[in-house]
């Protein structure tokens, strides 16, 4: 009887494997509009494993996180119900994107860091191994912004990520073994890692976090086979300590000079600088250089600190081999609102003012979006994505936005609208492009904030922050919070935008299919067409979503997103709006009408003892 | 004759007022020179008017006793009035003429003659000062405490500050007083023709140690101070290995800051170049090791209120933490 | 001549009563900034089993803080907070951020007077630093004053195993969420 049953259920399963394709070949192809792309840019999609997979944060080195799938189109969208649920049991925010190698999932929770692997073949999470590192809790209260971390990367059949008490760690994919621990920082000094780590070039790149404890700001080459450090680079400091030698070449002038990681701070102040690096790293194959930015400088109050505060909320463009800078960028200077430079560079090609240019665009904490000659670092575009009053307007011939002395901050005089605010009006959460529209898709805020800073000592392990704020919508009480915008990096403007009550701080992916999915900081899971930003589809999740989503294929042929629903980090800002839920710590895969893997294995026990039906 | 006592006596002090360290008198330079002489000039018009208005007064006396009737008579005298008359106006002359050359002194001091290469920001609090020095780019900044070393003949801005109460800038041999207002900066500034050092005081009433409230004013040649800049600028010349730092990073760091290493705190005075200070404690005990243990352990002893606690440290910590600190030149 | 000498008598004897009186007051705060670490006589012994984190009786908790009524005590630590950064993670209004809310009845370590000064002087595991080196005691008893002022903390009782009571009952029904 139980024989049969499974053998039914086997049936079942294959022919939902077999009815999968079906939707995708019957879906009309009518309404895919002809049209060009918007900006003509292209990338080149290097590092992004076997079309079904998702094997790093970005999927591919240039950071696009387009995904190749075209199952799910914007007529079976509408049909997506969830698949199966994976709840790792952790309380902080979860800004990471599992991923996705073979017929495996991986998934890193937050803190302390547990590392799953779920096996793909079978229903629902089927939990193969659990790796637990152990971290120390001490780093709980270190991390600024939440216990968070931001992903992890695959390199090798390893798992290779950061813990939150500075250690990087990589896992055996196929048995969850610890093979190799690296310890990077002292904790104890309010140093932590966040950052998901980055291979590319048989290196792996991890940097720290604490742009707020006064750290001082470093990104190392691990060895991916034993983790032994290849090189550090500083941000700030002599140009030794910043990996800066003769063939270092920055644009603009004001940039070029010797030790200026030491001489545009007061004396000594360089040590307790900041410049931490925790957002994505890019990588470029063919000319070999990775891209980075770096966090605000320390402490937050600007009068402590006279000088442009170099290498802080800047990018770097590096060798991986030697970690020596090819040429670096600050994008604030003299940073007075906490805009680090962090954010990610998506490495695109693209024609501006008739000739084609390799750039990367950047958007910017401080509402700029930049798109930049990545070979040489010129700025070719500075736009604002969003609303900002900081800046009265951008100086192409020295590369520096203008600054409005009105909104500089003094001690203990409190600025009543400052727009963005210290989080910017876009975080870390990284956009995505499609080489269809040639757009760029990102999650961005709508918010100011009001500021009072407050002179402050560096005192080991705790906050070099000064700064007292209030977050409020631009728009006042009763305004929006966020939202997601389309943007043409060739031509430096907005398409088109979809307002969200709260802030849009998840992950963006594009798919071949021309859909965008993006998820809410208040729960919304948002499908939408990457034309026009009509939304497609929606589920409400059971926490805000600050996750990075993917796409994959499974072992059944089925394309699934997944996202994980767990609010925490910058976007509790907004956890006294009404309308905002609880955190969580869930999961959520979505397929075309809920369907998926059946085995044999996961059939429905039967009652026992129960009267048969005849 | 009898006017002679009160004279001398205020010649006498006078005297001594301007051979002690904040003697004002003997003062010279541009900001200090005029002023001294003003204050002469001041003293001295003071004094002829006295002897003067002394003496018609014994006059007055010796003639009234001639005639000893007690007669009150109407005035009349027309010669009485035109008496007064002259009086008012030689006055008037004295008072005018002293309010001119003061507001030409003050016009004079107000500005240095050339533009300022140095500009300093002092920030008074209860009860030291913290000294900023600015130099022409941002590498040149540090910050030192209770001490301002500036170069023979250059004139120094300063710009004033207070974190707290109201107090003020005074270096009496260099300059006049300049308030220190909360929330708000006053500029002064100075300028020493003489290699020396000077004593500068609080010289408004700030609470209970406001008299502990004072500063040294080295004056160095140029080369001098030229050298002395460089050695601030570096960081404090300190060994991590010492029982001392490791100490000092646990009971004082929260509050002192010394530049390269991990203390950074804000609230007591800067101490990465302790040891070439004159004076420990604003101004209240000379820079030796033996003074240096007595303020530790019995602080709130020697300068009741300061804000510095006294943490009970083990006599082995005390001596470490001084031991250190006095290495850090 | 009688009442002279009775004024005189008066005078002498108001000058020594304040200054015994004082003298009484001052080495009584004296002791009282001492920290009593022993264990109460006794109290090992009964300690029942199912007692909550933070109310096990390491500590004598029946110490109150010897500045919790003084005013510029309150002040004091209001200041000591923002100046040795306890604001930049618990919050300028102490509500919460990286640290956890000090404002409402939740206490991880205990929430009286003498288990509050014991957060600050050892520090806790996840990431509280320890002061008691770098503070001394009149300090930290500041900064407990200033706590108590927020409301959220409970008053100093001797030791006893029933469930402490919120000492400002509106905040009794709050279940701070601290990280």
């Amino acid at each position: 009887m139980r024989v049969l049953l499974a053998v039914a259920a086997m049936t079942a399963a294959t022919g939902s494997v077999q009815a999968q394709s079906s939707p995708a070949q019957s879906s009309p192809e009518q309404s895919s509009p002809a049209q060009a792309s918007f900006s003509g840019a292209t990338a080149s999609f290097a590092g992004a494993g076997q079309p079904g997979e998702w094997t790093s944060q970005a999927r591919d080195y240039a950071n696009t996180r387009f995904s190749p799938l075209d199952q799910i189109t914007r007529e079976t969208v509408g049909k997506l119900q969830v698949a199966w649920t994976f709840s790792d049991g952790t309380q902080y925010g979860h800004e990471g994107a599992p991923l996705v190698v073979g017929d495996t999932m991986y998934v890193v929770s937050p803190y302390p860091d547990t590392a799953y692997a779920l096996d793909l073949s079978q229903a629902g999470p089927a939990i193969k191994w659990k790796f637990d590192p152990n971290p120390s809790p001490q780093a709980i209260g270190k991390a600024c912004c939440d216990a968070v971390i931001r992903g992890w990367a695959y390199a090798d059949g390893k798992l290779i990520y950061n813990l939150l008490d500075d250690h990087t760690v990589a896992v055996d994919a196929a048995t969850g073994k610890e093979v190799w621990r690296t310890q990077m920082d002292d904790v104890a000094k309010g140093v932590t890692m966040t950052q998901s780590a980055f291979v590319a070039d048989g290196k792996v790149f991890v940097g720290n976090s604490g742009g707020e404890m006064g750290v001082n700001g470093w990104l190392a080459a691990l060895d991916v086979a034993t983790g032994k450090e290849i090189w550090r680079a500083h941000a700030v400091g002599p140009d030794k300590d910043v990996r800066i030698d003769g063939t270092f070449k920055p644009f603009y002038d004001w940039m070029k000079g010797k030790d200026l990681g030491v001489t545009t701070w007061p004396a000594d102040q360089w040590h307790t600088g900041a410049g931490a690096s925790w957002g994505f790293v890019s990588y470029d194959e063919q000319t070999k250089t990775i891209y980075y930015g770096t966090s605000n400088p320390g402490p937050r109050v600007p009068l402590q600190r006279p000088g442009d505060n170099l290498w802080t909320s800047a990018m770097f463009a590096r060798d991986p081999q030697t970690g020596m800078a090819k040429w670096g960028y600050q994008f604030t200077p003299h940073d007075q609102w906490d805009y680090d430079g962090v954010n990610e560079a998506v490495l695109l090609d693209m024609p501006i003012d008739g000739k084609m240019r390799q750039t990367l665009v950047h958007f910017d904490r401080n509402t700029y979006a930049y798109t930049i000659d990545r070979n040489t670092g010129e700025v070719l575009l500075a736009d604002n994505f969003a609303y900002q009053n900081w800046s009265t307007g951008f100086d192409f011939k020295t590369g520096r936005p203008i600054v409005d002395p009105a909104l500089e901050p003094k001690p203990e005089v409190k600025l009543d609208r400052v727009c963005p605010p210290d989080i910017g009006q876009k975080d870390w959460e990284p956009p995505a492009f499609s080489p269809d529209t040639g757009l760029l898709y990102v999650g961005v805020f709508n918010i100011c904030m009001g500021l009072t800073n407050h002179e402050v000592s560096y005192i080991a392990g705790t906050p070099y922050d000064g700064m007292e704020m209030e977050r409020f919508s631009v728009d006042g009480p009763d305004g929006n919070w966020g939202g997601l915008l389309a943007w043409d990096p060739a031509h430096g403007k907005k398409i088109w935008e979809i307002p969200e009550k709260f802030m849009v701080m998840s992950g963006v992916i594009a798919t071949a299919s021309d859909l965008i999915f993006y998820g809410t900081t208040d729960g919304w899971f948002r499908a939408a067409d990457a034309w026009t930003g009509k939304v497609l589809w929606s589920k409400k999740l059971g926490s805000g979503i600050i996750g990075q989503p993917i796409t994959y294929l499974g072992p059944d042929g089925r394309q699934y997103v997944a996202v994980a629903a767990g609010v925490g980090g910058a976007a509790m800002v907004q956890s006294g709006r009404p309308g905002f839920l609880p955190r969580g710590n869930t999961i959520y895969v979505f397929s075309v009408n809920g369907e998926t893997v059946q085995t044999a294995a996961d059939a429905a026990p039967e009652a026992i003892g129960a009267v048969k039906q005849p | 004759m009898r006017s002679a006592v009160p004279l001398g006596f205020a010649a006498f002090s006078l005297a001594g007022c301007s051979s002690s360290p904040l003697g004002y008198l003997d003062a010279t330079g541009p900001v200090g020179g005029p002023i001294a002489r003003l204050g002469w000039g001041l003293i001295a018009i003071s004094a002829g008017v006295c002897i003067v208005v002394g003496i018609l007064l014994v006059i007055a006396l010796w003639r009234g006793q001639r005639h000893a009737d007690l007669e009150i008579k109407t005035v009349d005298d027309t010669a009485a009035i035109r008496w007064i008359g002259v009086g008012v106006a030689i006055s008037t002359v004295f008072l005018i003429g002293a309010a001119v050359w003061t507001l030409v002194t003050v016009r004079q001091i107000r500005q240095p003659a050339s533009a300022t290469a140095l500009s300093l920001d002092v920030t008074g609090q209860d009860w030291w000062w913290a000294v900023k020095y600015r130099g022409a780019d941002p590498a040149q900044d540090f910050t030192t405490a209770n001490q301002l070393v500036i170069p023979v003949d250059v004139p120094v801005q300063i710009n004033l500050r207070s974190r707290d109460v109201i107090h003020s800038f005074w270096v009496p041999k260099l300059g006049g007083k300049m308030d220190m207002i909360p929330s708000r900066t006053n500029v002064t500034w100075l300028q020493a023709d003489k290699i020396g050092d000077y004593r500068g005081q609080c010289g408004e009433f700030c609470g209970l140690d406001h008299a502990f409230m004072a500063f040294d004013v080295r004056v160095l040649s140029k080369p001098d101070y030229a050298a002395w800049l460089d050695r601030q600028l570096l960081p404090a010349a300190v060994s991590a290995g010492e029982p001392g730092f490791k100490t000092f990073m646990v009971r004082c760091a929260v509050c002192h800051t010394i530049r390269g290493t991990p203390a950074g705190g804000i609230l007591g005075p800067d101490l990465s170049h302790f040891a070439e200070r004159e004076t420990i404690a604003a101004g209240l005990l000379p820079n030796t090791p033996d003074n240096l243990v007595n303020w530790i352990n019995n602080t709130q002893t020697l300068k009741p209120g300061a804000k510095m606690p006294e943490l009970h440290m083990l006599a082995a910590e005390t001596r470490d933490v001084a031991a250190f600190l006095e290495g850090l030149k | 001549m009688s009442i002279g000498r009775l004024v005189i008598a008066l005078i002498l004897l108001v000058a020594v009563g304040s200054a015994t009186a004082g003298w009484l007051v001052m080495s009584h705060r004296q002791a009282q900034n001492r920290i009593e670490v022993a264990y109460p006589e006794g109290v090992a012994a009964v300690v029942p089993l199912g007692i909550s984190a933070g109310q096990a009786p390491t500590l004598n908790i029946g110490v109150a803080n010897p500045l919790a009524d003084d005013p510029n005590s309150v002040q004091d630590g209001k200041k000591l907070f923002r100046t040795m950064n306890c604001a930049s993670c618990h919050g300028y209004g102490a509500t919460g951020g990286m640290g956890p809310n000090l404002t409402d009845t939740a206490w991880r370590y205990g929430g009286t007077p003498i288990e509050v000064y014991k957060s600050i002087y050892e520090g806790r595991p996840q990431g509280m630093p320890a002061w008691g080196n770098a503070l001394p005691p009149q300090t930290v008893w500041q900064l407990v004053a200033y706590i108590q002022s927020l409301g959220g903390t409970f008053a100093a009782r001797p030791v006893s195993y029933t469930s402490p009571s919120p000492a400002n009952p509106d905040q009794a029904s709050q279940t701070g969420q601290k990280q």
